[in-house]
């Protein structure tokens, strides 16, 4: 479903280049769902950006639907993402000028998938039942986020990408929030990869990776994958 | 506080496109406006000069036989206790080719109530009335002269072609009207080596009750007077330019209440450091007035380099349509500065008291604010909607008033009604754009991305409203104007056309008329002739059935010959029994036409009896036909010309000739000049009669069209100022969709459709509106101003102009934000996400 | 402000009040510039020999000149009336500063003051003209043989045929002026008779002005029979009276000093005739200046040494807005004569260009009461 081969992401910065990525090798398959940690600053956003085929690598290969993104020219990459994607963000970026239904349907519709009794099911699931005819501002934070994970998999994407996406709400909110995400992936039968950096929140997913000075490591039982990660990294921003 | 305004000022130093744009918008608006003015005030300056000098002030006597008076005539009516005036009048060249008028005054019998009292300096009579005289001149004639302001007190320019090689001491009268000197009789007299001649004989308005024998007498009240007449001129200008003004104030809202926006955590935060509310409304009024005097003082100076490119275009219209003198040279009274500075800075803290309203107002904790803007913009709608009626419900109160005024009255009110017309419409276009976009939004419901383009479109609509409404109004007056002065050149050229249907037009001196129309009339070249004669007389009475009617209108009494080349171009607008009655009525002398004026002022039509007396004569005629008579502002009844010789005694005028196919004009001119000494300045060619008047009306279109670009050019700036300062925010919107997988092509074609689709639609809508406007200026303010109305002309050209020009705007407004869009590497688009 | 020019030069050429304080000092020499030096002006001095009928013509070469005409006159029911008519001239320049004769060329000025007065109405109008000195055809001039001094249609013309003999046409006048106003018009159409001689003032003609001995040449003609019509408010009604022309022209006419004056022309009952004057200021140790004339029935004149003249003002009344003496007490021992004289209507301001009072006075004795006879009296500088 989705594959890093030796990925490498710089960026010029201020202060001089800035590796991101060192190496990255990943592989998700379809209807897997892995958690990646990290640090702030230590490249998550970058990763899921590559995998979404918003940004490019500057050597490697990133393979999205077993096709290579740093081949695909700018509009095709937006169809590939239009139609095997969900994306969840942390600040949810729902669309202010469309009301609650047209925005879980937006992607859908997009995609030429719109299925409305799977959108239905969805709104209900979201608990966001009789609330269609509101708009983004006028629904509470749990709300617009459980709206953002309904627009991302209205159109059963085989990916969904997650960033922090319970980041912004309180703990219990983003428990019950995480857990209705989990069941409607498997609902959807789509892959997951999610960003975060609670181990609470990673813990109930398939597998769990963590992203440290660019290279990825599995999560040890110390938590750790490398000890001695005191080494500061220089900063991105 | 210092501390604070600092802290307020320097939002511009992180945004200084902000900055550019606030001074942007006021220095167009005031340089706009004070530009116009600039025109406006010295023109109304110049003929205020022109007025004072007993142009238009005074009764005038000439002779009937159109010989010139001679002092001998000046002595006898004073000394049978007439008081009149002699008046001595000629033209020199001054060095650089300019024509100079100069005027002879005799000071003691000149009367008082002309304002020529107030003309001159104070000076030594004595030095006015003896050797070497004084020559009065305003200032702005001296470059003419080749004179500096300061060496010029006292100086004798030397003039070719004088006899006395120099002209009298030159003393400066601000007042006098340009390139004009005036000089005692007795100077003006050698200068002009006129011997006992004079030009006329003047006096004061209504002192004689009737024209000596022999003479004619030409009321003041029916001489033109260029104040009254080009006043809707200056109207018309007056309003393009606070139209501009609008226009440009838009643009500063926009700015002003993005730079709030953006520092509203700013301003809470030193709310919450223990700044008052009314101390940051005083800072945001300080920053508004320092902003608005930088951007007056810009614009004013500017507006004067606007005006000065203008003048010399403004000033020659002026001078060829209504005869007004006007300076080439501005001449700006101090009050000038000081109301541009005003008018600005008002403009600017009417823009700017939203914002400090919303200032004033400002909550600390920054609570409630977001789910309020959609129930406050559905709110603000339907205020539009109201206030739109309102104001629509006014123009039709002024239209029902203007209903009932006599024509050439309610010109003010005239422009009231356009003005409500144009407020109206900018007012109901915001919810109609809303309206409309929830209506097609329904429609587009299977389209994903046109649904969302739609009500994106009613998302930015409040940012927009502002320069849509600008945008709006000045593509209609744009069409308004040029609709009417293409309408009036159109119809002007065509009447003129219809009139001068001879190839030459001849004024020959009064003593060879008949010679040389015997002459002419022998000639092969010539294939008809069409004598005219022109007179005063007072129409006393009005005659419709049994009804009569007194009254004592002077009137002008004209007389053309129906030759059968004049006779089928002659335009009629009604008649009693069809064009060809009425032309055998006429011929045969058994009947008058009126001209349009005439019959709309005094509610003449065909088939009514005028009652008319002139000197020498009286008549009761009926009325065969009413004829149009464009650029005239007074009455005429036209009467076959041998009739007006037989009943009124009228002298000879103008003769028009019509050569015959094939004739030789050059070799008639030659044949003249050989037989009868006629040089070029008696013999006119219809073809030069046509050129100077397409001349007017290019030079006026110039001025029309140069200002209505600007102004369009000011609603396109409104437009991408108001783009710009949402571009950020828009970015931010887009950036999810992009990142949903539209590519970012399709997002910048989506944006250019949204803008191009919403101009469109203005400029659908300012099609119907500027031909109301059209409508408006030609049927309701031409004839409050001049008393007729011109036929109103469609043009299918400037319509698609204005539809083009509409899209093109907003187009080229929206390209800068979408390239910047386009340009932005993908990734900035999220990074702005997470800042 | 060309009408102020007008005025400012006009001025100069008044016997007249004015506003002394508008014009800057260097041109008040005098009162309104009548005390200017004389210049390349003639001069007019003691031992000039007046002859007529030349010197009734104008005189361009002397700086000023005037033709001052006032008639007491009553209509068919004995109703008084009274009337003013002046010509001014004044020179635009010296004698050797003439332009050339041309059309419009001019040397002179003039201006002329008429008014019609009965019970409470004063009608006051005013002209102005210019001529040259080289001709005598221009819109106002005074010429000696025939009589005739004009402006416009106002004009005081001989009606005597002096074509078959030449002779004195001074002694048979006719006075015509007429003015259109907003009341309907007033005028008169007067013949005049001289029932008495001229009468030369001062020296032989030469009155002194002040003591330092300005002065201008002066004479009169007080022996008018007067009979017409006067026209006053559209009606015209037949008249008859006595009047009195003053005929005087100066180069210099004022000391420096001098600001106005009260001057006063009386016929009395007795067939005498008084003409005195005072000028403020101006006089020995800055005192008053004052002169006069007493003439016998027979037209003797006897020249007054300012000694022998007094004027005392005795009550004021407020015309026009300004305190002015209407009620006066002349002593003129020498001819045993103490009058009060005073003026039975107030309202006889001269609202023209420059403002002055001219009115009919009353003269009576100071002790009986007894009516002495009527004249006029102007007063300037108020």
């Amino acid at each position: 479903m989705l594959e890093f081969r030796q990925v490498y992401k710089t960026y010029a910065t201020p202060q001089g280049p800035l590796a991101v990525l060192e190496g990255v090798d990943l592989e998700l398959r379809g209807g897997e769902s892995l958690a990646l940690m990290g640090e702030s600053g230590s490249g998550k956003s970058t990763l899921l950006h590559l995998a979404a085929g918003l940004d490019l690598p500057d050597s490697g290969e990133v393979l999205l639907a077993d096709r290579s993104i740093s081949a695909l020219d700018e509009p095709a990459r937006a169809r590939l993402r239009r139609d095997t994607l969900g994306l969840v963000f942390q600040q949810f970026h729902l669309v202010p000028s469309l009301n609650t239904l047209d925005n879980l349907r937006l992607q859908a519709r997009l995609a030429g998938r719109d299925n409305a009794e799977w959108s239905t099911h969805l709104m209900q699931r979201l608990g966001l039942a009789g609330l269609e005819r509101r708009y983004p501002e006028q629904l509470s934070g749990g709300q617009q986020q459980r709206l953002a994970i309904g627009r991302a998999l209205a159109p059963r994407p085989a990916l969904l990408l997650a960033d922090e996406p319970t980041g912004n709400l309180d703990e219990t909110t983003a428990g019950e929030v995480l857990a209705l995400l989990l069941e409607l992936v498997r609902e959807a039968g789509s892959a997951l990869l999610m960003v975060t950096h609670s181990a609470q929140v990673a813990a109930p997913l398939d597998r769990c990776l963590r992203l440290t000075h660019g290279r990825l490591g599995a999560l040890t039982e110390s938590g750790l994958m490398e000890p001695g990660l005191t080494q500061p990294e220089p900063s991105r921003r | 506080m210092l501390t604070a305004f600092a802290t307020l000022l320097s939002h511009y130093k992180r945004h200084p496109g902000q900055l550019a744009m606030l001074l942007l918008g006021l220095w167009v608006a005031s340089a706009l406006w004070s530009g116009v003015q600039a025109i406006n005030a010295s023109a109304r300056d110049s003929y205020a000069r022109a007025e004072a000098l007993f142009t238009t002030g005074l009764d005038r006597l000439e002779r009937r036989d159109g010989e010139p008076l001679t002092r001998d005539d000046y002595l006898r009516l004073r000394r049978a206790g007439l008081p009149v005036s002699p008046l001595l009048e000629g033209s020199i060249e001054a060095p650089d080719g300019t024509q100079l008028t100069v005027i002879g005054i005799e000071p003691f019998t000149l009367p008082g109530d002309s304002d020529f009292a107030a003309a001159g300096t104070a000076g030594e009579l004595t030095a006015f009335l003896t050797p070497p005289w004084q020559t009065r001149v305003a200032p702005d004639t001296l470059p003419a002269l080749g004179m500096s302001h300061r060496e010029a007190p006292g100086a004798e320019p030397r003039l070719a072609g004088l006899v006395e090689g120099r002209l009298p001491p030159l003393i400066l009268a601000p007042r006098l009207p340009p390139d004009t000197l005036v000089m005692d009789i007795a100077a003006a007299a050698t200068l002009l080596d006129s011997g006992e001649r004079i030009t006329r004989l003047v006096t004061a308005p209504e002192a004689l009750e009737q024209a000596p024998e022999g003479l004619v007498l030409t009321r003041a009240a029916t001489l033109v007077s260029p104040g009254q007449l080009t006043e809707s001129f200056h109207l018309n200008l007056t309003a393009m330019a606070l139209l501009a003004l609008a226009v440009g104030l838009f643009i500063v809202q926009a700015a002003l209440g993005l730079a709030l926006e953006q520092r509203l955590g700013l301003l809470r935060t030193l709310r919450a450091l223990g700044v008052s509310g009314r101390g940051l409304v005083g800072l945001l009024a300080l920053e508004l007035l320092l902003l608005g005097i930088i951007g007056a003082l810009a614009g004013i100076v500017s507006g004067v380099w606007l005006a000065r490119v203008l003048q010399p275009d403004v000033a020659a219209t002026l001078g060829s349509l209504y005869g007004a003198d006007v300076a080439v040279t501005l001449n700006l009274p101090w009050h000038y500065w000081l109301g541009g500075l005003a008018v600005t800075l008002g403009g600017l803290l009417l823009a700017g008291s939203g914002v400090l309203w919303r200032a004033a107002r400002l909550s600390v904790l920054g609570l409630g604010q977001a789910q309020a803007w959609r129930s406050g913009f559905q709110r603000q709608l339907k205020l539009m909607s109201a206030a739109g009626a309102a104001v629509a419900l006014g123009g039709l109160a002024l239209w029902l008033w203007l209903a009932w005024q006599p024509p050439g009255e309610g010109l003010l009110a005239g422009f009231g009604l356009v003005a409500a017309l144009l407020l109206a419409s900018a007012l109901w276009l915001p919810p109609l754009i809303a309206l409309l976009l929830a209506g097609l939004g329904r429609l587009l419901r299977r389209r994903p991305l046109a649904q969302w383009a739609l009500a994106d479109l009613q998302l930015q609509l409040p940012r927009l409203a502002l320069a849509m409404m600008a945008l709006l109004i000045a593509l209609s007056a744009n069409l308004g104007v040029s609709s009417m002065v293409g309408g009036f050149r159109l119809t002007f050229l065509d009447w003129l056309d219809q009139r001068l249907v001879a190839d030459f037009y001849l004024r020959p001196p009064v003593e060879q008329h008949d010679d040389i129309h015997a002459w002419l009339a022998e000639h092969d070249e010539v294939a008809e002739l069409l004598p005219t004669r022109r007179s005063e007389g007072t129409l006393v009475a009005v005659e419709r059935d049994t009804d009569t009617r007194e009254l004592a209108l002077p009137v002008g009494v004209y007389g053309i010959t129906p030759g059968t080349a004049l006779l089928p171009s002659w335009p009629l607008l009604a008649t009693r029994a069809g064009r060809d009655d009425a032309w055998q009525a006429f011929a045969a002398g058994e009947a008058a036409f009126v001209n349009e004026q005439l019959a709309i002022a005094e509610g003449l039509a065909p088939g009514d009896r005028i009652g008319l007396t002139a000197p020498g004569g009286e008549a009761v005629l009926p009325i065969a036909a009413v004829y149009p008579d464009y650029g005239n502002t007074r009455g005429e009844v036209l009467l076959a010309t041998p009739e007006l010789a037989r009943r009124f005694a009228a002298p000879p005028g103008s003769i028009g000739i019509v050569l015959a196919p094939g004739g030789d004009g050059a070799a008639l001119r030659t044949g003249l000049r050989q037989h009868f000494a006629i040089g070029g300045d008696e013999l006119v060619d219809q073809r030069e009669v046509k050129r100077i008047a397409t001349g007017i009306f290019e030079r006026t279109f110039t001025i029309t069209r140069a200002l209505s670009a600007l102004t369009l050019a000011v609603a396109a700036l409104a437009l991408l100022a108001s783009l710009l300062a949402q571009a950020r925010e828009r970015r931010l919107q887009l950036a999810p969709l992009w990142a949903l997988g539209v590519p970012r092509q399709r997002l910048v074609t989506v944006q250019l459709a949204q803008l191009g689709g919403a101009a469109f639609v203005v400029g659908a809508l300012a099609l119907p509106l500027g031909t109301l406007l059209a409508l408006g200026l030609v049927a309701v303010i031409n004839v409050a101003a001049f008393g007729w109305r011109l036929p109103l002309h469609v043009f299918p050209g400037e319509m698609a102009l204005t539809l083009a020009t509409a899209v093109g705007v907003a187009l080229a407004a929206a390209a800068l934000p979408a390239t910047k869009l386009w340009r932005a590497p993908p990734r900035a688009l999220l990074a702005e996400e997470a800042t | 402000m060309m009408r102020i020019a007008i005025l400012a030069a006009l001025l100069a050429a008044l016997w007249l009040a004015g506003c002394a304080e508008e014009a800057p000092p260097g041109e008040t020499a005098g009162f309104a510039g009548l005390g200017q030096e004389a210049g390349d002006f003639a001069q007019a001095h003691e031992g000039i020999r007046l002859s007529f009928p030349e010197d009734h013509a104008a005189h361009p070469d002397y700086r000023i000149e005037w033709w001052y005409l006032t008639a007491n006159l009553e209509d068919e029911r004995g109703e008084p009336l009274g009337l003013q008519w002046t010509l001014f001239r004044q020179a635009l320049t010296p004698p050797d500063g003439r332009p050339e004769p041309a059309p419009w060329a001019a040397d002179q000025l003039w201006m002329a003051h008429m008014a019609v007065s009965r019970g409470d109405t004063h009608r006051v109008a005013e002209r102005f003209a210019r001529s040259h000195s080289g001709q005598d055809d221009g819109q106002a001039g005074a010429v000696a043989e025939p009589f005739r001094a004009w402006i416009d249609h106002w004009q005081l013309a001989t009606r005597v045929d002096t074509s078959d003999a030449p002779g004195d046409s001074f002694t048979e006048l006719q006075l015509t002026a007429h003015q259109d106003d907003a009341h309907g018009g007033f005028g008169y159409d007067l013949a005049l008779v001289a029932e008495g001689p001229l009468v030369l003032h001062g020296v032989g003609g030469f009155s002194q002005k002040s003591a330092d001995g300005q002065g201008s040449m002066y004479y009169s003609q007080p022996f008018w029979r007067v009979e017409g019509e006067v026209t006053l408010d559209g009606e015209t009604r037949a008249v008859s009276g006595r009047g009195w022309l003053d005929r005087e022209w100066s180069s210099q006419l004022l000391g420096p000093e001098q600001q106005g004056w009260d001057w006063f022309s009386l016929h009395l009952e007795s067939g005498h005739k008084l003409m005195a004057f005072q000028l403020r200021g101006g006089g020995a140790d800055g005192g008053d200046y004052r002169s006069g004339t007493w003439i016998d029935p027979e037209g003797e004149p006897t020249a007054l040494a300012p000694d022998e003249i007094g004027m005392t003002p005795l009550a004021t009344q407020r015309v026009a807005g300004r305190e002015v003496p209407t009620r006066w007490r002349l002593e003129i021992p020498r001819a045993g004569l103490d009058m009060i004289v005073e003026a039975p209507h107030a309202e006889r301001w001269m609202d023209t260009s420059v403002a002055y009072w001219e009115g009919e006075m009353i003269a009576r004795d100071a002790e009986s009461g007894d009516n002495l006879g009527i004249g006029y009296l102007e007063m300037t500088g108020y």
